[in-house]
C-alpha cells in the first residue's frame, strides 16, 4: 500500500510540473481558503485566549462606579453632583459592609507635574490602596508595591509604570496615538531612566519611588489591557489628598470585583442599595457593568471570527471545486494514459489511488503555501495595513494543511472514480 | 498459458440493434503457440485481441483463459492477470512520453510492487536484450520509430509474461524495423512463450506459425 502511494506521489509529481499553470491556479485558490481560515481560527483563538486570561488576571465580575460628567456643567444637576462626592471613608464602610467582596480598588485620578533633578513632565497620576494589585496587573515588579501601612500613615512613596513597546502599527496610527497622547513625554522618560530608589516630585512635594511596574507586551495583556492614557506614576491615595495633589472635591471612581460571577447581580443590587441610602439617588455615579460589555465584546468577536471562519470555509469549497475540476480535466487529458497503464495491470484501485494521491499533493501545496501567506498576512501585513494582529500558531497553520487535504481528498474522489471507471479498451482507443 | 474462445460475440452500441464487431468467433490457441490474426480493416482483429487480452469484455460466448472462465473474474483479477500474464505490444507504441525509457520499462514491475533495485537491474537488462544500452535515460519521443517498439517489447517482457499480444506491432515501422522486430518476436516465441500477432502483412503473418483469418467478424476456415 506504502509502496502504491509513493508511485502515485511520483507519478502525481511529474503530472503537476507537466501542467503547472493549470496546477498553481487550482492550489491557489485552496491557499486562499487556508489564508481566511487561519485568519479567521486565529481570530476565534486569540479571542477564547483573552477570555482565560481575563477570567484569570482581572476577573470577569466586574463593575465600575464613576461620577456621572455627562452632568457636569450641568447647573440643575451641580447639586446632585455635591451630594455624589463618593470619598474614601465611603469605600472603607462601602468594605466594612461588604466584606465578602473581593476587591474595591478606589481611584483619586488627577494631572500634575513631574520633576525629577531639572525635568519636568506633565502626567497623570492616581492615588490608589494596595487593592489595586488584586486585578489587572499584567506587570512585572521590581522594588515592592505600595502597602496598608503607606494609606495608613499617608506616607509619600510611589510606584512608576514603565509602559511596553507598543505593537508595530502604520505611520498613520502611529501619527494619531502620539498627537494625543499627553503623557508622551513622561513614559518616555520613565522607559529610559531606572527611577527605582530615586526620589522624584509630584508637584512640590519629595516621594521615593519604591517600585517599577514593568508593563507586559500587548500580546500577553487580557482584552481589557489598555494603557493608553492611564496613569504612569502610582501613590497611596491618602497621601495624595493629603498634599492636595489629587483634588479631594472630587469623587474618587470605584473598581469592584464582585468574585464570583454567579452571585455578581445580586452584589451589583446590593452595591446599587448602599450608594443609593448613601447618596439618595443613583443619577449621581455612573455604574458600568463590566461583565456584561465584557460579555457582548466576546459574543460580539466570536461572530465577527465566525463569520470570517465561513467565508473561509466558502473558499476551501471553491478551492476544492477548482481541484475538482483541474482533476476533471486531467483525467480527460489522460484517457490515453490511463487505458496504458491499465494494460501494463494498474487495477481500478491503482487508477482512483493515482488521481486522489495527485489532488491530495495539490491540497497540501496550496495548504503549505496558504499557511505561510496565512502567517505573513496575520502579522505584517495586517500591521502594515493599520489592521488589529492575530497571532497565528503553528498548529494552526498544520490545521490549515489537514483541512486542505481533506477538501482536496474529498473533491477528487469523483474525477478519481471517473477515471477508474474507464474500460481499458475505451480508453485505449482515444486519442 | 492456453486460450480457448467458444463462440465469442461483440456488439458495439449504437444505432438500434449496435453494430456487431464480432460475430461468434470460436478457435483454441495452444501453449507456446505464435498465431497470427489477419483480415481486412474493421474486420475485428483487435476487438477480439483486446478480449484475449483481457482490456474488454465479450457481448456473448466463452472465452477461458488458461482454463479459467474469464466471465467469473473481477477486475482485480483481471488486471492481475494482464500484469503477471499478459505482454501488449501495440501499433503506436503506447509508451508514456513524459517518462523516460527505463522508467517506462519499469512501470509494469511498479505495479507488481517489485522491489527498486530488482526492479531497474531487470529493466536495464531488457533494454539491453533488444539494443537499446545507453539509452535508458532518454525520453521516447528522442528515440526512432523500431527503438520505440522496443521498449515497448521490453515492457512488455517486464513482469515474464505468458503470452505476447501484439496489435499490428509493425504498423508504423520501416522495413528493416519490422524485420528486427518479427525476429525479437519469433526468439521469444522459441523461448517458450505464447505469441498472438494482428497483422495485415501477409509476408508477416507466413512467419507465424498459424494464421487465423477473419472477414466481417467472423473467422474464414
Amino acid at each position: 500500500m506504502l509502496k502504491q502511494i509513493l508511485n502515485a506521489m511520483r507519478t502525481g509529481l511529474l503530472e503537476i510540473r507537466a501542467h503547472k499553470t493549470r496546477s498553481v491556479l487550482s492550489f491557489l485558490s485552496i491557499a486562499v481558503g487556508s489564508v481566511v481560515f487561519m485568519d479567521a481560527f486565529a481570530s476565534i483563538y486569540h479571542t477564547y485566549k483573552m477570555v482565560r486570561m481575563q477570567k484569570e488576571t482581572s476577573g470577569i465580575a466586574r463593575l465600575r462606579i464613576a461620577p456621572q460628567y455627562s452632568n457636569w456643567g450641568d447647573v440643575e444637576s451641580s447639586k446632585k453632583r455635591d451630594a455624589g462626592v463618593l470619598t474614601y471613608d465611603d469605600v472603607v464602610d462601602l468594605k466594612t459592609k461588604m466584606p465578602e467582596l473581593f476587591m474595591v480598588s478606589p481611584e483619586a485620578n488627577d494631572w500634575d507635574v513631574v520633576s525629577y533633578k531639572d525635568r519636568r513632565f506633565l502626567s497623570s497620576m492616581s492615588g490608589i490602596t494596595p487593592e489595586w494589585r488584586k486585578r489587572d496587573f499584567f506587570y512585572k515588579l521590581r522594588g515592592r508595591f505600595l502597602d496598608w501601612d503607606d494609606v495608613k500613615n499617608t506616607v509619600r512613596v510611589c510606584v512608576v509604570i514603565k509602559r511596553a513597546i507598543p505593537p508595530p502599527s502604520n505611520s498613520l496610527y502611529k501619527a494619531v496615538r502620539q498627537s494625543y497622547d499627553y503623557t508622551r513625554k513622561i513614559k518616555d522618560f520613565i522607559a529610559h531612566t531606572d527611577l527605582l530608589g530615586k526620589t522624584i516630585k509630584l508637584n512640590k512635594f519629595d516621594f521615593t519611588v519604591i517600585g517599577v511596574l514593568e508593563e507586559l507586551p500587548e500580546s500577553k495583556r487580557p482584552m481589557n489591557g489598555f494603557s493608553f492614557g492611564q496613569s504612569s506614576v502610582l501613590a497611596p491615595i491618602t497621601t495624595m489628598q493629603k498634599y492636595g495633589i489629587v483634588d479631594t472635591r472630587r469623587s474618587l471612581e470605584l473598581e469592584i470585583d464582585t468574585g464570583e460571577e454567579q452571585t455578581f447581580y445580586d452584589k451589583l443590587k446590593n452595591i446599587k442599595q448602599f450608594l443609593q441610602i448613601r447618596f439618595g439617588d443613583l443619577e449621581a455615579f455612573s455604574v458600568q457593568d463590566k461583565m456584561d460589555d465584557y460579555k457582548s465584546k466576546v459574543r460580539q468577536s466570536i461572530m465577527n471570527a465566525m463569520a470570517t471562519l465561513s467565508l473561509g470555509m466558502l473558499a476551501f469549497i471553491a478551492g476544492g471545486i477548482g481541484i475538482m475540476n483541474v482533476t476533471l480535466a486531467t483525467v480527460f487529458a489522460r484517457t490515453k494514459e490511463i487505458g496504458i497503464r491499465r494494460a501494463l495491470g494498474a487495477s481500478r484501485w491503482d487508477i482512483m489511488l493515482q488521481f486522489m494521491v495527485e489532488g491530495v499533493m495539490l491540497g497540501l501545496m496550496g495548504g503549505l503555501l496558504g499557511s505561510v501567506l496565512g502567517y505573513f498576512w496575520g502579522g505584517p501585513i495586517k500591521v502594515i495595513l493599520g489592521m488589529p494582529q492575530v497571532y497565528v500558531e503553528p498548529w494552526m497553520a498544520l490545521i490549515a494543511i489537514l483541512i486542505a487535504a481533506f477538501t482536496a481528498f474529498a473533491f477528487a474522489i469523483y474525477p478519481a472514480w471517473l477515471a477508474a471507471s474507464l474500460k481499458p479498451a475505451d480508453a485505449l482507443r482515444t486519442e | 498459458m492456453s486460450i480457448a474462445c467458444g463462440e465469442i460475440k461483440k456488439i458495439y452500441e449504437g444505432g438500434k440493434a449496435g453494430w456487431p464487431a464480432l460475430k461468434g468467433v470460436s478457435f483454441e490457441i495452444k501453449k507456446g503457440e505464435f498465431t497470427a490474426i489477419t483480415g481486412p480493416s474493421g474486420c475485428g482483429k483487435s476487438t477480439l485481441l483486446n478480449i484475449i487480452g483481457l482490456l474488454d469484455e465479450p457481448s456473448s460466448g466463452s472465452y477461458l483463459l488458461e482454463g479459467k472462465d474469464t466471465a467469473k473474474m473481477s477486475d482485480r483479477e483481471r488486471s492481475v492477470f494482464r500484469r503477471d500474464g499478459i505482454g501488449f505490444i501495440f501499433q503506436s507504441f503506447n509508451l508514456l512520453n513524459r517518462v523516460s525509457v527505463l522508467e517506462n520499462v519499469c512501470l509494469p514491475m511498479r505495479y507488481a510492487a517489485v522491489p527498486n533495485r530488482k526492479m531497474l537491474a531487470r529493466a536495464m537488462n531488457l533494454l539491453a536484450r533488444v539494443g537499446l544500452q545507453g539509452k535508458e535515460r532518454k525520453l521516447p519521443l528522442e528515440l526512432s520509430g523500431g527503438e520505440r517498439q522496443r521498449v515497448a517489447i521490453s515492457r512488455a517482457l517486464a513482469n515474464e509474461p505468458k503470452i505476447i499480444l501484439a496489435d499490428e506491432p509493425t504498423g508504423n515501422l520501416d522495413s528493416v524495423s519490422s524485420k528486427e522486430i518479427m525476429k525479437i518476436l519469433l526468439e521469444l516465441n522459441g523461448a517458450g512463450l505464447t505469441v498472438v500477432m494482428v497483422t495485415h502483412d501477409m509476408n508477416l503473418a507466413a512467419l507465424a506459425g498459424r494464421n487465423l483469418k477473419m472477414k466481417d467478424g467472423l473467422l474464414e476456415c
